[in-house]
C-alpha cells in the first residue's frame, strides 16, 4: 500500500494517544528503573554502584534458583498449556457437539476466579490427605500419598498444574475464535482425499493456527516469567527454595526484606532480556517478521 | 452498533457525573489535612478494635480529634508504605502507623526521616524490656509498644491424660524433652503433638529467643547463624519434630487453625494471640490449658519467649504532635485503657503499670479456670530482650532453604555455613 | 467406532469442565458455612448464608467497592479499546518501518514485571498530585490511568486488524469518507467481536487488578473489591464464611460480563469480518 505524506501523518495521529500513554506509564517508569538498577542501599540511603548488582546477582544462589525455576516452568508449562488449550478447542469446535456453550463457559471460568478462593482450594485439595491423593491411592497408581507441598519435584508440578487449570482456558477462546473463522470445506475437502483426524489437525488446524499460536506463545511466555500469584500463594515459594520465581524474588527483595529497591530494580531487568530473547526466538519461529 | 455505542457513552457519563460528585470528598484526605488523624492497622478485631477504644478515650477529653483508621492487611501496609516512602513524596502516608516490632528496625533505617522521635511524649521504661529495642533507633524512641507476642503452649489435658502425661510434666521443660513427650504420646494415641509448616518456620523465631539471641549479632546487621549456638539447636530440634514423625504438616493459616480446632494435635506452641482461634471450637471447652513455652537445650535459655507483637508510629508530616499526643496518652500512660483492652478484646499489652489490674486476673473457663492473662504476664516479664534486627525475614527465608537442604541430607554444619554465607553475600548492610 | 470417539469426547468436556467448576462449587458451598467448619474442609452445604451476608454487608462497605471496581473497570476498558484499537489500526494500514519500530519498542513495555515499576510510577503520581490533585493519590483516575492502553492490547488489535479486509478500507476513500471516520464507520463496526473479545479481557483484569490499586489507594470509601477480600483475611482470626461471601460476590460481575459478551467472543477473537 503506497501512502501519501498526509496519511502517513494522520497514521502517527492514530497510534499516538497509545503512544503517550505507554510512554509515560511505562517507559518513564521503566527507565527510572533502569537507573535504579545502578544504585543500592535501603529504602531512600541509595548510592551509585555501577554494575554492581548485576555481579550480585549471579553469585546469589537464591537468585539462580528463582532463574532456574522460572525456566522449568516456562519450559514445561507453556508448550503443555497451549496444546491443551488448543486439543480443547477442536474438540469443541465439532459443529454436532451438543452443550458447547456450558463447556465453554465451564472450562474459561478458572480464569475468573478470585486469587484468594483458587490458592485455597488448591492447597486443599493437594495437602498430604486431600482428595487428590485419596483418589490417586483408590485407584492404587500412588501406593502412599505424595507430599505435594513439600517435596521439591511435586511442587513444582503442582505449580504447573494450578497454572495450567487457571489459564488453559483463556488461551482456548483464543483458539476457538479462530477455528470458527477455518473454512469448513476445507475439512470437508481433505477428508474426501483420506485424510484422517491427525493429519486434518497437523496438516490443517495447526498451519492455520500459527498466527494465534505466535499470539499466546508469546504473551504466555511473558505471563510465565512474571509469574507471581501462584508460587506466592500456593507453595510460597517453598519447600525451601523450590518453586519460588523470579518476580516473586523481586516482590520479596522490595516488601518483605528491609527494602533493596535497586537490586530488585537489576533482578527485573533480567527479567526483561529473557523475555526479548524468548519472543525474538517466537517471532522468528512464528516467521511473523518481515 | 449504534446502539452499542450510545449504551457506552451514556454508561460513561452517568459514571463521569457521580465520580465527580462522588469525587469531591476523596481530595484532601490523609496526611496534608491535619484536622484529621489517619492510623493505618490490620486485624478489626485486634488491633483496630484497640485503636478505637483509645480513640473513646481520648475524645473524652480532647473533644473535636478525630481519627480515621484505615484497615489493611500486614503485608498491604508493609507494601504501601514501601512504596509510600521511597517514592519521598510521602503523599497519602498515615499519621499513625503499626508496625510488627520483627520489621521495625527496617523501617526506622531505611527511612530515618519519615518517623517522629516519641521520646519527649511518653516513657518506654513503663514497658516491657524486650519492647524497647524494636521501637528506639539512634537514640530516640520511635515506637509506642503495643502488644505483646508472649508464648505459651497450648496443650489438649485430655489428650496428655489418656497418655498419662499432666500438663506439669510439659512445664518449664526443653524441646527435646518435648519431642520425647510426643513420640511417647504418637506411639500411644496416634496423635500429633504439634502442627507445623516448612514453609513458615515461624517457630525458629520464638525457640531462638528463649536463648535471648537473634540471627544476628548486637548490631541488628550482621548475620550470626553458623557459629550461633541456639540457632543451631533451633534447626535440629525444627527438623527433629518433622522427622520424628510428631508434626503434623500445615500449609497456611486456615489448615494450621484447623490442625488444633479438628482435634489433630496435642499441643500449640504460639504467640498469645491465637487465644481466640483456639476458643473457636466451643466443643473443646475446658480441654485446653497453657504451660510455658518449652525452652532451647542451651545455656542461659528460659521458658519464656515473643511471637509477633507490634508497636505504633508516627510519620513525620504534618500532624505528627497530635498524634504523637494521642498515642502518648492512651497507649503510652493510660491504665483504663489497659483493662478495656482485656476485657473487651483480649489484647494484652506490655505497661507494666497495667499489669496488676484486676482485668488481668480473671479466670477462663475455656482453659479450666486457669487465670490465663495473669500467667501470660508472668511469662511476659522474662522475655529475654533481643534486637531483631534488620533482617529478621530475609535469614528466614535463606534458612528456609538451607533447612530443605538440610533434610534432603546435607550436615548441619555445611547448612547453616551456607545460610551464613548466603546472607553476608546478599544483605546490605 | 464412531460412536465410541463421540462418547470419549463428551467424557473429556466433562470431565474438564468438572475439574473447571469444582472449585466454584466449593466457594457457593463455603459461602453457607461457619468459618471452623469451612478451615475443617467441610463440603457440605451450611445454614450460615444469611449471618454470612449480613456480616459482610454490616461490616463492610461492599456497595462503595462494589461501585468503585465497576467505575474503575468500565472506564479503563472504554478507553482502553478506544484507544488500543485506534493504535492497532494505525500500526497495521498504515505500516511503515519507522512505525514498525515503534511498535517493538512498545511491546518492550509488557516484558517488566510490574513489581518494578511500582515505586517509580507511584512516585510519578506524587508529582501529579501537586498539579492536578483530582487525578493523582488516591483517586480512582490514578487507578484507570496506566491501564487506559496497554502494549498487550495494541498488539491484540493489530494482530486482529492483519485479517480485515483491506479493501474495505479502500472503497471507503472511493466513497469520500475521512480516514477517522474509515475507521469509526467501517472498521470499528465489523471489528464488534474483537471488542467485545478485549472487552471482556480488559474488564478482568481491571476488575481483578490487585497491586496497583493497593498502593495508590488510601482511603477506605476508594477502596476496590480485591482490596476488600483481602481485608477481609487480613485478622488473626479470620472469618472464612464472611471471606467467601464477598468472593462469589466479587466474582459474579466478570461472570456475567462474560455470559454477555461470549456470544462475540467466541467469533471475534481474531477479528472476524462477519459483523
Amino acid at each position: 500500500m503506497k501512502l501519501g505524506s498526509s496519511k502517513s501523518i494522520i497514521g502517527w495521529l492514530f497510534i499516538l494517544i497509545a503512544v503517550i500513554f505507554i510512554s509515560l506509564f511505562y517507559f518513564y517508569p521503566m527507565l527510572q528503573a533502569l537507573i535504579l538498577s545502578f544504585r543500592s542501599g535501603m529504602g531512600l540511603n541509595l548510592e551509585f554502584v555501577g554494575l554492581d548488582n548485576y555481579i550480585r546477582l549471579f553469585n546469589d544462589p537464591v537468585a539462580l534458583t528463582a532463574i532456574r525455576n522460572t525456566f522449568i516452568y516456562l519450559i514445561v508449562q507453556v508448550p503443555v498449556m497451549i496444546l491443551l488449550a488448543m486439543f480443547f478447542s477442536v474438540l469443541l469446535n465439532n459443529p454436532n457437539l451438543k452443550f458447547k456453550a456450558f463447556f465453554r463457559t465451564a472450562i474459561f471460568l478458572p480464569a475468573v476466579i478470585s486469587l484468594v478462593a483458587y490458592s485455597v482450594i488448591f492447597k486443599y485439595l493437594f495437602s498430604t490427605d486431600g482428595i487428590i491423593n485419596k483418589f490417586l491411592l483408590n485407584l492404587s497408581l500412588i501406593s502412599e500419598p505424595i507430599e505435594w507441598l513439600m517435596d521439591p519435584f511435586w511442587a513444582k508440578v503442582l505449580i504447573i498444574i494450578a497454572i495450567t487449570w487457571r489459564w488453559t482456558g483463556y488461551n482456548m477462546i483464543f483458539y476457538l475464535a479462530a477455528l470458527q473463522n477455518v473454512d469448513h470445506s476445507v475439512y470437508e475437502a481433505a477428508k474426501m482425499d483420506g485424510a484422517n483426524s491427525f493429519q486434518q489437525f497437523f496438516y490443517i488446524t495447526i498451519p492455520m493456527l500459527k498466527p494465534i499460536i505466535l499470539f499466546t506463545a508469546i504473551t504466555s511466555t511473558i505471563g510465565t516469567l512474571q509469574l507471581f500469584d501462584e508460587p506466592m500463594n500456593i507453595t510460597r515459594g517453598g519447600p525451601g527454595n523450590e518453586t519460588l520465581t523470579i518476580s516473586q524474588y523481586i516482590y520479596n527483595l522490595s516488601f518483605e526484606y528491609t527494602p533493596d529497591f535497586g537490586y530488585a530494580a537489576a533482578v527485573s531487568f533480567v527479567i526483561v532480556i529473557l523475555t526479548i530473547i524468548f519472543s525474538m526466538i517466537q517471532f522468528r519461529l512464528g516467521g511473523d517478521r518481515k | 452498533m449504534k446502539k452499542w455505542m450510545i449504551a457506552i457513552t451514556i454508561g460513561l457519563l452517568i459514571l463521569f457525573v457521580s465520580a465527580c460528585s462522588s469525587g469531591e470528598h476523596t481530595n484532601g484526605e490523609g496526611s496534608s489535612d491535619a484536622d484529621v488523624i489517619t492510623a493505618w492497622a490490620w486485624d478489626p478485631l485486634f488491633n483496630v478494635a484497640a485503636l478505637k477504644l483509645a480513640e473513646e478515650y481520648y475524645t473524652q477529653e480532647n473533644e473535636g480529634f478525630q481519627l480515621q483508621i484505615i484497615e489493611n492487611g500486614q503485608k498491604d501496609i508493609v507494601q504501601r508504605l514501601n512504596t509510600g516512602l521511597s517514592s519521598g513524596t510521602m503523599n497519602g502516608m498515615p499519621n499513625i502507623v503499626l508496625i510488627e516490632d520483627y520489621r521495625a528496625q527496617s523501617f526506622l533505617q531505611a527511612y530515618p526521616d519519615a518517623f517522629y522521635d516519641l521520646s519527649e511524649y511518653f516513657n518506654i521504661d513503663d514497658f516491657a524490656d524486650y519492647k524497647k529495642e524494636p521501637t528506639s533507633f539512634d537514640g530516640g524512641q520511635f515506637g509506642v509498644p503495643f502488644d505483646t507476642g508472649v508464648t505459651g503452649l497450648y496443650l489438649r489435658t485430655d489428650y496428655l491424660e489418656d497418655a498419662g502425661y499432666t500438663p506439669e510434666d510439659l512445664t518449664n521443660i526443653t524441646w527435646d524433652e518435648f519431642i520425647e513427650i510426643g513420640k511417647d504420646i504418637k506411639e500411644k494415641s496416634g496423635k500429633y503433638m504439634i502442627s507445623v509448616n516448612p514453609n513458615d518456620p515461624d517457630d525458629l523465631r520464638h525457640m531462638i529467643q528463649t536463648a535471648g539471641v537473634w540471627f544476628t549479632e548486637e548490631d541488628g546487621r550482621t548475620a550470626d547463624i553458623s557459629d550461633n549456638e541456639a540457632v543451631r539447636e533451633a534447626v535440629r530440634i525444627y527438623n527433629a519434630l518433622q522427622e520424628e514423625g510428631i508434626a503434623h504438616i500445615n500449609t497456611d493459616w486456615s489448615s494450621r487453625v484447623a490442625a488444633f480446632n479438628s482435634g489433630s494435635v496435642v499441643s500449640v506452641a504460639v504467640g498469645n494471640w491465637m487465644t481466640p482461634n483456639i476458643k473457636a471450637e466451643e466443643s473443646q471447652a475446658g480441654k485446653w490449658t497453657i504451660v510455658p513455652i518449652p525452652r532451647l537445650p542451651v545455656e542461659g535459655a528460659v521458658n519464656a519467649s515473643n511471637q509477633g507483637g507490634s508497636s505504633f508510629y508516627v510519620l513525620n508530616i504534618p500532624g505528627k504532635e497530635k498524634a504523637a499526643e494521642f498515642l502518648a496518652s492512651t497507649f503510652g500512660s493510660n491504665e483504663d485503657l489497659y483493662q478495656d483492652l482485656v476485657t473487651e478484646i483480649g489484647a494484652i499489652g506490655t505497661y507494666l503499670p497495667a499489669l496488676d489490674g484486676e482485668a488481668f486476673q480473671q479466670s477462663d473457663d475455656f482453659f479450666g479456670g486457669q487465670p490465663i492473662i495473669a500467667d501470660f504476664i508472668t511469662w511476659m516479664e522474662e522475655i529475654p530482650s533481643v534486637n531483631y534486627g534488620m533482617h529478621t525475614y530475609a535469614i528466614m527465608d535463606i534458612l528456609i532453604g538451607e533447612i530443605q537442604k538440610y533434610k534432603d541430607g546435607k550436615s548441619l554444619d555445611d547448612a547453616l555455613h551456607d545460610a551464613q554465607k548466603q546472607a553476608e553475600g546478599r544483605l546490605i548492610n | 467406532m464412531n460412536k465410541l470417539k463421540v462418547f470419549f469426547i463428551y467424557l473429556i468436556l466433562s470431565v474438564a469442565a468438572l475439574v473447571s467448576l469444582f472449585p466454584f462449587l466449593w466457594m457457593l458451598i463455603s459461602m453457607t458455612n461457619k468459618s471452623v467448619d469451612i478451615t475443617q474442609g467441610s463440603l457440605m452445604p451450611g445454614t450460615h448464608i444469611f449471618e454470612n451476608l449480613s456480616n459482610l454487608f454490616e461490616n463492610y462497605s461492599v456497595g462503595s467497592a462494589l461501585f468503585n471496581s465497576f467505575f474503575i473497570a468500565i472506564i479503563a476498558t472504554v478507553l482502553c479499546l478506544v484507544i488500543s484499537s485506534l493504535a492497532g489500526y494505525g500500526f497495521e494500514v498504515y505500516q511503515s518501518k519507522g512505525k514498525d519500530i515503534v511498535f517493538t519498542i512498545l511491546l518492550l513495555s509488557m516484558m517488566i514485571p510490574f513489581a518494578a515499576l511500582m515505586v517509580p510510577l507511584f512516585r510519578l503520581f506524587g508529582n501529579i498530585s501537586q498539579v492536578f490533585p483530582a487525578i493523582g493519590v488516591d483517586t480512582l483516575y490514578a487507578v484507570i490511568l496506566p491501564y487506559v492502553t496497554t502494549a498487550f492490547f495494541v498488539f491484540f488489535f493489530r494482530q486482529n486488524t492483519k485479517m480485515f479486509t483491506k479493501d474495505l478500507i479502500e472503497a471507503g476513500r472511493i466513497d469520500g469518507l475521512s480516514e477517522i471516520g474509515i475507521f469509526f464507520r467501517i472498521y470499528l463496526p465489523s471489528m464488534k467481536n474483537t471488542l467485545a473479545a478485549a472487552g471482556i479481557i480488559s474488564f478482568m483484569n481491571n476488575w481483578n487488578n490487585y497491586l496497583w490499586p493497593l498502593v495508590i489507594i488510601q482511603s477506605p470509601e476508594n477502596q476496590t473489591i480485591p482490596l476488600l477480600i483481602s481485608n477481609l483475611g487480613s485478622g488473626y482470626t479470620p472469618d472464612y464464611g464472611v471471606i467467601y461471601t464477598a468472593i462469589v460476590i466479587g466474582t459474579i460481575p466478570t461472570a456475567l460480563v462474560f455470559f454477555l459478551l461470549q456470544r462475540y467472543f467466541v467469533e471475534g477473537m481474531t477479528g472476524s469480518v462477519k459483523g
